[in-house]
């Protein structure tokens, strides 16, 4: 591992300005993909910016049905949330099921959107809630913020400070974890709003989590596994690795949807 | 070359303060600066959870974290939670319901149970398959090592019961 | 007496604490210096040029070693065939070792290794067994021929015959203490050696030879390893005479510990296999021959794989008294890993492939796979017995009986019924249940490895010091040992310390392997135990030393009771020696390799399994629900100790067989070398319900307080859970499900999709 410069950012505009002053600086939160990726030689970031602690990017709050968690929030605390769990429980059993319960404790929410690792859970959910990303800048849709794989709209420097969204009417994630490193073979959050359904997909796509337009259309006229009975996914669109192939990706994305539908009742 | 820098931490209760640079890693601080070796290095990739320890009452896999990220905290490793002669009661428990055999994952095993009891007192058999679900063991199929750990949740719940038990019975007499 | 109680493992109070040492754990002297090795890129090449100028001048490196700087030995292979330390001239598979580096730290040293630029003119690279098999790349001049009747006329005439193939995919050890050594240097030459080692005496030879020294001037100890598994036999003599050899050049202590990356790259795994067969069966299932043809990849070097794809052979009938069984055996040179020892050493491969077979007959019959087995079993004792293939008659075959106790106690019929009712009403998930034993010979196949040699020491104040030639891997040797001896002496095992390997203590030992670690150690233990026992006896009695008994802590004679520590002062006293080595060569085995003739084992240890599944078609998802285990461990040295070997052997060996999948990319680098792609049970993927209880029985065999071995057989107990989930895919349609092991997910679901259509 190369050697590095350690920050610590009392609030996001701290970080961002410690950012800027770096030749080469990123932001480091919970660690869990950063410190592999740093590790493997992959990054060589010149300085490290930890937000773990900035003040502004932690805290849960829910009002009315808008739910609003700080990027610093680690996947042991979503998935601890009470209040989160009482409006919006498929994002509590999402966290709950990422990693192990150590890799939880550091983890955060901020970390696995800006990451966008073609594999990781929170995108789907962030893209099937239509959820909005807030940065110490902007705020961006998720349509518009993951642009493919390990890309996101994020500027050089720009940092993800929450994410807000409405809570669906009926929401699930289902996911086929690989059974060794339990990221998402395929992972699919179905969210059902007053807007209509969005359906997204993680850990498949052979460029990044994607919505899936046939199921949500299915889905909008008849919210139930059945009404998905038709759809196909095309397995060429589909990652093919040494964990899976195409075909079986793309069946596992009709299974899983289904199952995320069954979940949302 | 990027500057050391001042890390302050206590481990198993010792202020431990020293220069480091930020790319060391919290289990080679343990293991090579302050001769801690019970928290083993198996994979290096937060997978075996051999590193497992207790920061600031969290289960954090050592092996993926920065020991500066540590810097202020409180850690409990192994050594933290008993000796030879005093053992916790899931050290006790480990080593009389045979939850061992190559020993080499367990100090991280125990220290991720210890937590587990603490989130959860009384968990059911799948509670702790998946509470330790992070921690990777090749030799016991985990079957003694899931009876160690509901061994020692009784055992701390009776002394837990017992004891709170006695201040009853101390309240009862003194309101007589 | 402290034998057949279940004791803790001696070192428990040490491992609960963190106390326990490992060779990364030992503190070295300060200047120590550490390894790492410049390993090839390349699957098959010449080496056109070495530059290691920026390696030479990284931060903190000390020195970097090619072959060319090995003053002696440049050889670490297990077996009479070469095998270099760092590669000379040419590469043979990625991962493989070109250079040392020696620096001030381990994080150092990793770090110059990867800065060597090392050109590589790339020759073929022969990968898999079909490209082995097309380039005639192997081992041995061809084909090894075990053969019983004549099974190629048996199958010629027969009415019925089926055929088929399956691929056993390898399986990586994971032990969870990585492959790591240390070598002190010391005066006039000697080197003290720490290795993670299931075999002192070959890092002793092999760092002999490395030095240039007699063995005399090699010391090496090993307390103990966080996991063997057949890993350490061989894999370590790479990072001790690495080690020893730089810390000679150095006059520095040593250390190397592999990273897991580069001990999942570097170091052999269990040799995979493909296996044909032929098989001639009668309506009841009787089978009258199989001819299989067993292809098994040993990788770029020979290390154990002869003697690996030998016991593949001689495992090929298991339980079954098969008339006309021929068995061919490739040994296959590949530019991978050299695949080396696992658990079952070749056993559990050449297990799963008549396994496969009787599933296969079972269905094509239709009738239940319980039957099948048991119309085809060996004769029980007492009944006209049967040879195996190789001529070794089966003298103590219980599995008869330890089949029907076993599905009593699983309530298997029942189960079964309730399985096939279940699959009758659910469309989407199906249930399988299985049964499968075990029959495992006990001994090595190379006859001369089986002696051991101990060293007893009984002190003035009565505690009893042991050392004997076998490694602690986690498996409970010391422990059981350590009964072995309290129970000779009649005192508490709290008496007996136990200390570690060291082959300065007891010379020449084999391998901790082949499951026989407490066979023949606690026999050498039980020797040198008895010959101070017997001087003790002599000095109290005279000529009636016979009727001395030693008890409860005391030594009884003539209706008198002295304590234990008072006879040992007056012993002390009147000048009785108090020390004793030990020494055990395992009688009646005798075995000729190349006829495949003779008696390779003492005897067999037994055991049978029934698994049951569930499989959700729509994904090929799928767990155990339930196992249930007999198994025999003849009288047990400590029951609890030997239900922890058959938990975690089954664990293990289901693990192999259903999801511990690796994969090479077509230029030979292996793409699962990490736990993130490597999948190893963990705990929340095992059985939901899970029954392990020990066979009321003794050896029949003179063994240690006539007991079994236990390391390896359990491990092929998870046979049954891949026989289980091939049950519930055959409960989507009619094909036989032809299932390859792993059963992955993947493999399932495309299994369903097959026999569906």
């Amino acid at each position: 591992m190369h050697n590095t410069k350690y920050h610590k950012a009392g609030s996001a505009a701290d970080a961002a300005s410690l950012l800027s002053g770096a030749d080469d600086g990123t932001v480091l939160a919970g660690g869990q993909t950063l410190i592999p990726t740093m590790k493997a030689r992959l990054a060589a970031p010149s300085d490290l910016v930890d937000v773990s602690c900035a003040s502004d990017m932690r805290g849960i709050s829910v009002s009315g049905n808008t739910v609003t968690i700080g990027a610093a929030m680690t996947h042991a605390e979503v998935a601890g949330s009470s209040e989160v769990r009482a409006i919006c429980p498929a994002i509590c059993d999402l966290a709950s099921n990422i990693g192990d319960p150590a890799v939880r404790n550091r983890g955060t929410l901020g970390g696995s959107v800006a990451n966008n690792d073609p594999a990781a859970d929170y995108p789907a959910a962030m893209l099937a809630l239509g959820a909005t990303i807030k940065t110490n800048t902007r705020d961006i849709a998720a349509d518009d913020f993951f642009t493919g794989m390990f890309d996101t709209a994020l500027d050089e420097g720009e940092i993800i400070t929450s994410v807000s969204f409405t809570a669906p009417s009926k929401g699930a994630y289902a996911k086929f974890p690989n059974p060794a490193s339990r990221y998402a073979m395929c992972g699919v959050f179905v969210a059902s709003t007053d807007a209509g359904v969005r359906v997204a997909v993680t850990g498949a796509g052979s460029d990044g989590v994607f919505r899936a337009g046939d199921m949500e259309a299915a889905l909008g006229s008849d919210f139930s596994a059945s009404a998905l009975d038709g759809a196909t996914v095309d397995a060429g669109d589909m990652l093919s690795d040494l964990h899976g192939d195409g075909v079986y990706r793309a069946n596992l994305v009709k299974v899983m949807a289904k199952r995320a539908v069954t979940a949302a009742g | 070359m990027a500057d050391k820098m001042h890390i302050k931490l206590t481990v198993n209760g010792t202020e431990e303060e020293f220069l480091a640079e930020p790319r060391e890693l919290l289990i080679y601080t343990l293991r090579e600066r302050l001769n801690i070796t019970g928290p083993h290095i198996g994979c290096e990739t937060s997978h075996c959870g051999a590193c497992t320890v207790t920061i600031d009452g969290k289960s954090v896999k050592s092996c993926t974290m920065f020991a500066v990220q540590a810097s202020g905290k409180d850690i409990t490793t192994i050594e933290g939670l008993g000796t030879p002669d005093a053992l916790h009661p899931l050290q006790e428990a480990f080593k009389e319901h045979h939850g061992l055999q190559c020993g080499y994952c367990t100090p991280g095993m125990i220290t991720r149970a210890a937590k587990l009891l603490e989130e959860n007192p009384n968990p059911t058999e799948e509670d702790v398959r998946f509470g330790i679900a992070g921690n990777l063991c090749r030799c016991t199929g985990y079957q003694n090592i899931v009876k160690s750990i509901l061994a020692a949740a009784a055992t701390m719940n009776a002394d837990a019961s017992s004891s709170s038990d006695a201040i009853g019975q101390t309240k009862v007499e003194a309101a007589e | 007496m402290s034998v057949a109680k279940s004791l803790p493992h001696d070192a428990a109070p040490l491992h609960v604490t963190g106390a326990a040492r490992y060779v990364d754990d030992i503190p070295l002297p300060e200047g120590a210096l550490h390894l790492a090795f410049g390993c090839s890129e390349v699957a098959h090449g010449r080496i056109a040029s070495v530059d290691l100028t920026a390696v030479r001048s990284a931060k903190d490196v000390i020195t970097v070693l090619t072959a060319e700087d090995l003053r002696h030995e440049n050889d670490v292979s297990p077996s009479p065939s070469p095998e270099p330390l760092l590669a000379e001239g040419s590469v043979h598979f990625v991962g493989q070792p070109i250079f040392i580096v020696v620096a001030t730290s381990h994080l150092a040293a990793r770090k110059a290794a990867k800065l060597g630029r090392v050109e590589i003119a790339p020759l073929p690279a022969i990968l898999t067994i079909d490209d082995a098999l097309a380039a005639e790349s192997r081992f041995e001049d061809g084909p090894r021929v075990y053969e019983k009747g004549d099974a190629v006329g048996a199958l010629a005439g027969a009415k019925r015959v089926i055929q088929g193939e399956i691929e056993i995919g390898g399986q990586e050890h994971f032990y969870l203490e990585g492959q790591a050594a240390a070598a002190l240097p010391g005066e006039d030459g000697s080197m003290l050696v720490y290795s993670s080692s299931q075999h002192p005496s070959e890092i002793q030879h092999k760092v002999a030879h490395a030095l240039g020294v007699p063995m005399h001037s090699v010391r090496v100890e090993v307390r103990r390893m966080g996991g063997g598994f057949g890993g350490k036999e061989s894999q370590g003599n790479a990072l001790a005479v690495s080690c020893a050899v730089v810390a000679a050049m150095t006059g520095r202590p040593c250390k190397m510990r592999y990273d897991r990356d580069d001990d999942m790259i570097i170091t052999g795994k269990r040799h995979d296999f493909r296996i044909r067969y032929k098989v001639a069966f009668q309506d009841d299932g009787r089978i009258d021959a199989v001819d299989f043809l067993q292809l098994c990849r040993c990788g770029w070097s020979m290390d154990l794989s002869l003697p690996v794809a030998d016991r593949a052979m001689l495992h090929a009938d298991n339980a079954y008294a098969i008339p006309n069984l021929r068995v061919e055996s490739h040994r296959l040179k590949t530019n991978t890993q050299s695949n080396t020892a696992f658990r079952g050493f070749g056993g559990p491969q050449g297990m799963v492939g008549i396994e496969r077979v009787l599933d296969h007959v079972a269905h094509e019959v239709g009738l239940d796979p319980v039957e099948v087995r048991c119309v085809n079993y060996y004769a029980a004792p007492g009944e006209a017995m049967d040879s195996t293939h190789y001529g070794m008659p089966v003298e103590d075959f219980i599995l008869s009986d330890l089949t029907d106790r076993l599905l009593e106690n699983s309530d298997y019929l029942k189960r079964k019924e309730a399985v096939e009712a279940w699959n009758a009403e659910n469309a989407i998930l199906k249930k399988g249940i299985a049964f499968s034993p075990v029959k495992f010979g006990i001994s090595f196949t190379l006859t001369h490895l089986n002696q051991a040699g101990a060293l007893v020491h009984v002190y003035q104040d009565g505690s009893i010091h042991l050392n004997h030639g076998g490694t602690e891997m986690g498996q409970g040797l010391f422990q059981k040992v350590a009964q072995v001896a309290a129970s000779r002496f009649g005192v508490d095992v709290d008496r007996v310390k136990i200390t570690a390997t060291d082959t300065d203590k007891v010379p020449n030992t084999s391998a901790t392997a082949a499951s026989s670690g407490s066979d023949l150690n606690g026999m050498a233990v039980q020797m040198a135990c008895d010959h101070i026992r017997a001087r003790l006896a002599e000095f109290v009695a005279g000529d009636d030393a016979e009727q001395v008994t030693f008890e409860g802590g005391f030594v009884h004679f003539e209706g008198k009771s002295e304590p234990f520590d008072a006879l040992i002062k007056r012993a002390y006293m009147a000048r009785i020696s108090l020390s004793s080595t030990g020494f055990y060569a395992t009688p009646k085995v005798e075995w000729d390799r190349i006829a495949g003739h003779g008696r390779p084992f003492f005897y067999f240890a037994y055991g049978a399994a029934v698994t049951e599944v569930v499989i959700d078609t729509l994904t090929g998802e799928n767990r155990i629900l339930r196992t249930d285990i007999l198994h025999d461990c003849g009288a047990s040295l400590n029951p609890a100790l030997d239900i922890g070997q058959i938990e975690g052997g089954y664990v293990q060996g289901a693990g192999w067989l259903t999801t511990e999948e690796l994969i090479w990319d077509e230029a030979g680098q292996l793409k699962t070398h990490a736990p993130s792609t490597y999948k190893i049970p963990a705990c929340s993927d095992q059985p939901e319900v899970f029954n392990v209880a020990l066979w009321d029985g003794t050896n029949r065999e003179k063994t240690v307080y006539r007991s079994k071995a236990v390391g390896e057989p359990p491990l092929m107990l998870g046979i049954s859970a891949l026989l289980a989930l091939s049950d519930a895919v055959s409960a989507c349609g009619t094909a036989y499900p032809d299932l390859n092991a792993p059963a992955t997910a993947e493999r399932v679901f495309a299994a369903v999709e097959r026999v569906r259509s």
